[in-house]
């Protein structure tokens, strides 16, 4: 249980520095922005409820927003994918149920499950966040852009992520 | 009994969801209706901290340019050293000025964090309350106007660029003195607009715009940027200008953060002439 908390916290904060420090200096064009945070939602236990999930991804996206100067717009789109997670991990349920000892990763579930799931959660949130952030009808065009053309970007970052540093947890 | 008890968990989830988006949501909607929010931001405690470490690394990365910048600043303000100019009399140099008074000061300062591409951006500086900083001064760099600075912490501050789609900056033009707004349409960091511009006004395109000067926060003079294009609509009793920025803002370093001595004054008088009316 201890363990536990020790690794999800050092993950959380080696996210939330790399997000902060290293991640928000990529400045290619208007249209990519990429995001690596949302893996640590991504990554959380199988079975977390919505509540605790939701807690977990407020924290992070408030953190998040401390080094970007947003005040509450990464807190909104992690919060908005930590409430459709439960409900998006329902729906792509294996035939046999999720077994609690492995964990929502590509090693553990294999690269087509991983990417349905991580494309479904970061498109949402980028979908979110770029019209919470533009929040203009005019630029309607613009914002698919944005979120389709950042996220292609952030799912890759968060699968070099999972090399790095996840190890599979069979056997 | 079953279901009714699986659909009030439901509901329980989706209410609390629905709270804390609200709470949030409102949070980021204030922080733009006000420009300046208590909220965490890079100035303060840890943050500002990890920002700092990282801008110990990262400094040393655009050294070259920031030289390169530095040198020719140098060269020209040589230029108008008094050693640099032939004296014509012996004591024109040695007059007791009594007809000026300053009125502008400079505090040199270095970005550490900044963001180009949202809709609203910011920079970070190194320099705070400490060193005289307070929010609603104007900042330049070499090239031209920057932004205003929006909050202050002991020694960090936070500079609202130009780049922001709430950016007012008072402008006008060099060469007629007609004065107009900038403003900025998000994602092109490289243009501005001036709205509401007559007819009858005439400018060429690649003439200079400047700041205007007596709006507080910065001098009279400093580079805005030149006229690249004018938008004309149908029907419209104006017309629009599109502005090539003089600023990089992707690549600013070294600021100044600039404090009008005069500022209590000018606002004073200002604030009791629209009173009285």
């Amino acid at each position: 249980m201890n363990n536990t908390w020790v690794k999800y916290g050092s993950y959380f904060v080696l996210i939330v520095l790399l997000q902060g420090l290293v991640i928000n200096n990529i400045e290619v064009n208007a249209y990519l922005n990429p995001m690596i945070y949302p893996i640590m939602i991504l990554m959380l236990p199988f079975e977390l409820n919505a509540i605790i999930t939701m807690l977990v991804a407020l924290v992070l996206g408030v953190s998040v927003d401390a080094f970007s100067n947003t005040f509450g717009l990464h807190a909104s789109s992690a919060l908005l994918v930590g409430y459709l997670r439960p409900i998006l991990l329902n729906l792509i349920k294996p035939r046999d149920g999720y077994v609690t000892t492995l964990l929502p990763s590509i090693h553990d579930m294999g690269k087509l499950w991983f990417l349905i799931y991580a494309s479904s959660i970061v498109l949402i949130h980028h979908l979110w966040f770029f019209t919470v952030e533009v929040f203009r009808f005019d630029l309607f065009f613009h914002i698919l852009w944005q979120t389709v053309a950042s996220a292609f970007f952030s799912i890759a970052l968060i699968v070099i992520f999972q090399y790095i540093f996840y190890k599979s947890s069979k056997k | 009994m079953q279901k009714l008890i699986q659909f009030l968990k439901k509901f329980r989830d989706f209410f609390i969801f629905f709270v804390l988006q609200v709470f949030v949501l409102s949070l980021f909607f204030n922080s733009k209706a006000y420009h300046r929010s208590k909220m965490i931001n890079t100035s303060s405690g840890i943050v500002g901290w990890f920002v700092e470490k990282k801008h110990n690394i990262t400094k040393h990365f655009s050294l070259e340019e920031a030289n390169e910048m530095l040198m020719a600043q140098n060269a020209e303000l040589l230029a108008q050293q008094p050693q640099s100019f032939y004296q014509l009399q012996g004591d024109v140099f040695s007059v007791n000025d009594t007809l000026r008074k300053q009125h502008y000061t400079y505090i040199p300062s270095t970005v550490i964090n900044s963001t180009s591409n949202d809709s609203r951006n910011f920079y970070t500086l190194n320099k705070g309350r400490a060193q005289g900083i307070k929010p609603g001064m104007g900042v330049i760099a070499d090239q031209g106007v920057i932004g205003s600075v929006i909050d202050v912490s002991d020694h960090y501050s936070i500079v609202m660029s130009a780049l922001s789609d709430d950016s007012k900056i008072n402008v006008k033009h060099i060469a007629n003195n007609e004065y107009w707004i900038l403003s900025w349409e998000a994602f092109d960091p490289e243009y501005g607009q001036i709205h509401n511009v007559k007819r009858d006004v005439t400018f060429e395109i690649g003439d200079q715009v400047v700041t205007r000067g007596g709006d507080l926060r910065f001098p009279e003079g400093v580079p805005v940027g030149t006229i690249a294009e004018v938008v004309s609509e149908d029907g419209s009793q104006t017309i629009s200008l599109k502005i090539k920025l003089a600023v990089n803002y992707n690549g600013v370093y070294h600021v100044y953060v600039i404090n009008n001595l005069m500022k209590d004054e000018q606002a004073v008088l200002e604030q009791n002439a629209l009173e009285r009316e």
